[in-house]
């Protein structure tokens, strides 16, 4: 209408980006339900229904939520007790999957982002800076540090990059940060359940 | 590139750019806290995280461990100055925290590196810490001071060190200290070993002036402060200030609480006088008190 809008700046700012990774986001983390009645949640990892959660909040059978609101039952591929990770599988195809990066790549003070279902509140997002990288113990695994405010229900969640891609799978919360297992060594596991290698099945 | 994108390589860039001048301080038990390599071979640090003089060690970014000893602390500022002999790291770049605004992204860092972000929550101006150390300027941090962050570098989007991080000024508050008040204080301490404050060497109690002493006085205070104790040759005792006098106004200020006691007093050049108002027995009077220097805490 007015001459001023041709000069309008479209290109969306921070707020817009957030958004629409969180919407990504959201399109591939489902609500898992384990046995032991936690609650948590899982990133599709793959279109024909490849879940990976925590360890921790499934690794039998498990109830799934997907986005939409689809409530699946979930069975149990695999787990790795020393990474607290677990593969589950639904019957369900076309799904959206996450687009995985390399956690190689995470640098300190990275911008990541992570969503879940904190506390039962279902695609909640929060974000924060990668806080340290490198093993917090000697021994143990390496995990991603991150300056971040995650809650119980967070775990098996995607943490997520500035450009959305899933570098990890939140895994807990320690001394006010937030712990998550790199996405090289869940690809490690997921390539692992092809061999027919995975630690547990 | 996306805004996110670019200010997630700003915020990686900041870290690296200061990483080199970020040291862990081994200055108490069990947990180390983080230092600033200022000048050369001279560390700034949280003076509360330096609990012993002796053995103190640094850890450069490289991983080395290096020797430190102590020139000098203030707690009234909660900065203490360390020096090693290594001169060949990295140094601080410093930015001005006059250009800091409330809603900045700043980062808070700890040697490894270590990083924490957040927004500057708000801006004040000069202040007065709970010991009597005089700061530039209030800068309230919307971070996490993770454990051990202390005394590390409170760094902009640029990678600049505008303040030093602390949790020891106050009980709930992430506060920085600015960088024009860390040069002050550590260009003291670097030259004298102790920061000289002005003080009068009176303990005092507050007491509500009765209507009559009240009449006797032109102002309107309601409230005066006894002097329950005189340091014996302190700079009281040599104004001939005596034990039960009531002291109501510094310079024409009046007084109520020791606060206002320091804040007149405090940031005075020792030699100085200042005019107090008192009640003795009732009766007004005048003295001038020349201020003195608050001996160094003894630890």
């Amino acid at each position: 209408m007015s001459g001023d809008s041709e000069t309008h700046d479209i290109r969306p700012g921070i707020g817009g980006h957030l958004t629409a990774i969180t919407a990504r986001l959201r399109r591939i983390t489902v609500q898992v339900h384990g046995s032991s009645a936690s609650a948590g949640s899982g990133v599709i990892w793959t279109s024909n229904g490849l879940i990976v959660t925590n360890a921790h909040v499934a690794r039998g059978r498990a109830g799934v939520v997907l986005p939409g609101g689809r409530a699946l039952e979930a069975r149990g591929l695999a787990w790795d007790p020393e990474h607290d990770l677990a593969a589950l599988a639904i019957d369900a195809d076309g799904l959206s999957a996450a687009d995985v990066g390399d956690s190689d790549g995470l640098r300190v003070g990275d911008l990541v982002v992570a969503v879940g279902n904190p506390l039962g509140l279902t695609g909640a997002v929060t974000a924060g800076v990668i806080h340290a990288i490198g093993p917090r113990r000697l021994a143990g695994p390496s995990f991603i540090q991150a300056d971040l405010r995650l809650a119980p229900g967070n775990s098996g969640g995607p943490l997520a990059d500035a450009r959305g891609r899933v570098i990890g799978i939140n895994a807990m919360i320690a001394g006010g940060l937030a712990l998550a297992l790199p996405s090289n060594v869940v690809a490690r596991f997921v390539a692992s359940l092809r061999q027919g290698a995975a630690p547990v099945s | 590139m996306s805004v996110l994108l670019s200010l997630s390589n700003d915020l990686a860039g900041a870290v690296e750019r200061v990483r080199g001048a970020v040291v862990a301080v081994n200055a108490r038990p069990r947990l180390p806290s983080t230092g600033v390599h200022w000048r050369p071979g001279i560390i700034v640090t949280a003076d509360h995280t330096v609990r012993s003089d002796e053995d103190i060690t640094i850890v450069a970014a490289d991983g080395r461990t290096l020797a430190a000893s102590l020139v000098g602390r203030d707690p009234g500022t909660d900065l203490a100055v360390l020096r090693v002999q290594d001169t060949d790291l990295p140094l601080a770049d410093l930015g001005d925290p006059g250009s800091l605004k409330v809603g900045h992204i700043v980062l808070a860092v700890g040697h490894g590196p270590r990083a924490s972000w957040g927004v500057v929550s708000a801006l004040g101006g000069r202040w007065r810490t709970w010991r009597g150390g005089e700061i530039d300027q209030l800068v309230r941090l919307d971070l996490t001071l993770y454990p051990g962050f202390s005394g590390g570098p409170l760094v902009d989007v640029q990678g600049r060190v505008v303040g030093i991080n602390t949790s020891g000024l106050s009980r709930q508050l992430e506060l920085a200290i600015p960088v024009s008040t860390m040069a002050r204080v550590a260009d003291e301490l670097i030259d004298k070993g102790h920061v000289s404050r002005g003080f009068l060497g009176v303990g005092l109690q507050p007491a509500r002036l009765p209507e009559a002493f009240r009449r006797r006085l032109d102002g309107a205070s309601e409230i005066g402060l006894i002097v329950v104790n005189v340091q014996p040759d302190g700079p009281a005792a040599k104004a001939g200030l005596l034990l039960g006098d009531v002291l109501v106004t510094l310079d024409g200020a009046p007084v109520g609480t020791t606060e206002d006691v320091q804040a007149v007093v405090g940031a005075r050049r020792v030699g100085s006088t200042v005019t107090a108002t008192i009640l003795r027995a009732g009766a007004p009077a005048e003295m001038s008190i020349t201020v003195g220097e608050r001996p160094p805490r003894r630890r």
